[in-house]
């Protein structure tokens, strides 16, 4: 893409459009199965057209689209059909977004600190190989032990309770950063975004010049190193939800599996559909990270270009 | 890891995850409680489960639901990748405009809400592993193509095609061999080989939490077969519950180690020279 803004376009344009599609893309395969909506949904309950009548099942597609986003943009987010059954989704999801995003926020820390210290220079190649073994474990075994430990040091209430919360988090947050090649990926997608730019004729030209590589580089791989940023948090998103399940953590991933596991459309729109927002959030980031960087390059002084050169 | 040693790992590790997935037996071995928890020096190879169920059951079988659909979503993306790359050599700004609309797209849904929107929508008659695995190969595909549209842009693209068409070299011999073999190789096998270690992981996972859950599992019919995931859920009992199952927890742990170096080898062994 030649215009400088288009691709920050097209991201803001997904960005805001990931909230208005994930439903309706669920909205869509649920009635793209074979049989009907509410018996798929009920799976032989009894009173099922009553229920399919309050979920507003019974008048087709976009009508339950329609219905379900315009409360939705109300604020009500109804009631869990299976999971936690009649608690109003919002209850459930207020205080569990929060707990997701100080899990992901936390889980980004290691990601910044070994993506800041590999574009300085300052963690040798020689220590890859430690980083990517790290990264070859599967988040899932180290939160195997880590909630092993827990429940045998706090005892099984304790460890389920709030009290654990915390400990909890923090733990998660450092499996998350490190393991599924989350840490090793940042180090080595850095130090590789710095290295191939470092090989620049404009950076020798500014080092001649007695000017710091890094301030001159950063501008023009921060699109990049955002790009980076962006899918690496994705794959920590997707990674909370198995690490929130198996350290009993109430947030966004644990009700998103809780619903899967209870065939609970309501709540699994819903997470979902937080999800997406969450997800939107960090495109919308990117974009304006872009147009920020482009506005930087574009205040720079420009250098006449000889004529036959 | 020298390319000969990688190669030759590659070939035994994947060999054995594709051996115990054809022998594995359809059903579990009759329980003998007898031998409940029996050492692998007891009950050679292995071990037994609390059942005295010979391990090995649940190796094989545990191989058997991952192998294919694994492969399946490797090679899946080792091809969408494949194609990313070529896109960017063939030049056409339009193709690549809507391969960068759909990686931006697909790109933005995170992977996991996803995969369980899908695993819970699906009717229980469809539930596999495969499709899971076809899903997450889809989602993880714009990774794979963005990487090898950089390789191929580094390259030259249509520029790099152009110049070996001036050499006399035939379109086809420039696509398969200039392009893929010897530059996109590296980077598309890398990213098969990292689908196919995290299909085995996500298989395990998902049948981990299920079975931690009391449900049934979305990517296997538990009452017939075992996946790797009833290993590390017994083998956990051994650290959390003093249960005499630490060889049954060692072997999933082994058996993740040995998925995790099929995919680290097949790397190594197809990087460039």
């Amino acid at each position: 893409m030649k215009r400088w803004w288009a691709q920050p376009l097209v991201r803001a344009v997904v960005a805001l459009a990931l909230p208005f599609a994930v439903p309706a893309i669920i909205t869509l395969l649920i009635w793209a199965l074979p049989g009907s909506p509410a018996d798929n949904i009920c799976r032989g309950a009894t009173g099922c057209d009553a229920l399919a009548a309050r979920w507003n099942l019974d008048q087709g597609m976009v009508h339950f689209y329609l219905a379900w986003m315009g409360d939705a943009l109300r604020g009500d987010l109804g009631r869990s059909w299976s999971a936690v059954q009649g608690v109003g989704i919002r209850e459930l999801l207020a205080p569990a977004v929060p707990v997701t995003v100080m899990l992901i926020s936390l889980s980004v820390l290691p990601l910044f600190l070994g993506a800041a210290l590999a574009g300085l220079g300052w963690i040798p190649r020689r220590f890859d190989p430690i980083f990517q073994a790290v990264g070859l474990v599967p988040a899932m075994v180290p939160a195997l032990v880590v909630y092993a430990v827990i429940t045998l040091a706090m005892g099984a209430v304790a460890a389920d309770g709030s009290e654990s919360l915390l400990l909890k988090l923090f733990a998660g947050a450092l499996i998350l950063g490190t393991t599924d090649g989350a840490l090793s990926g940042a180090i080595t997608g850095t130090r590789s975004v710095f290295d191939n730019e470092r090989k620049q004729q404009y950076v020798l030209v500014a080092q001649l010049r007695g000017e710091g590589v890094l301030s001159n580089t950063l501008p023009n791989v921060a699109g990049a190193l955002a790009g980076q940023l962006r899918a690496r948090i994705l794959h920590l998103l997707s990674g909370a939800v198995i690490v929130e399940a198996v350290l009993r953590i109430d947030g966004l991933g644990d009700f998103l599996w809780r619903a899967t596991l209870h065939q609970d459309f309501g709540l699994l729109l819903a997470a979902a559909t937080g999800f997406a927002l969450v997800s939107g959030v960090i495109l919308l980031l990117q974009a304006s990270l872009e147009v920020l960087v482009a506005w930087h390059q574009r205040r720079a002084p420009q250098v006449p270009v000889a004529v036959g050169a | 890891m020298p390319r000969n040693l990688a190669l030759l790992l590659a070939f035994l590790s994947l060999g054995l995850l594709l051996m115990a997935a054809v022998v594995a037996p359809e059903r579990r071995t009759v329980e003998a409680e007898a031998a409940a928890f029996a050492s692998p020096l007891d009950l050679p190879p292995l071990g037994a489960d609390e059942r005295g169920r010979p391990l090995t059951d649940y190796a094989m079988q545990g191989a058997h639901i991952v192998a294919v659909p694994a492969l399946v979503a490797g090679l899946l993306v080792t091809l969408l990748g494949t194609a990313g790359g070529l896109v960017r050599c063939m030049g056409s700004e339009r193709v690549e405009s809507l391969v960068s609309g759909f990686r931006e797209v697909v790109g933005a849904l995170p992977r996991m809400v996803v995969l369980l929107v899908v695993a819970m929508l699906l009717p229980l008659e469809w539930r596999s592993l495969l499709a899971l695995a076809v899903v997450w190969a889809l989602l993880a595909a714009p990774g794979a193509m963005d990487e090898a549209a950089a390789v191929a842009g580094r390259l030259g693209g249509a520029r790099f095609v152009e110049a070996l068409r001036a050499h006399g070299f035939s379109r086809l011999r420039i696509y398969l061999y200039h392009v893929v073999a010897l530059n996109l190789r590296p980077v598309v096998v890398r990213q098969g080989a990292e689908t196919l270690m995290q299909v085995v992981f996500l298989e395990v996972a998902l049948s981990y939490l299920a079975l931690a859950a009391g449900e049934p599992s979305f990517t296997h019919n538990e009452a017939v077969t075992k996946s790797w995931a009833d290993l590390l859920y017994q083998g956990y009992q051994a650290i959390a519950m003093d249960v005499p199952s630490m060889h049954v927890l060692v072997l999933g742990l082994a058996l993740v180690a040995v998925t995790a170096l099929a995919a680290v080898s097949i790397s190594s062994a197809a990087r460039a020279r």
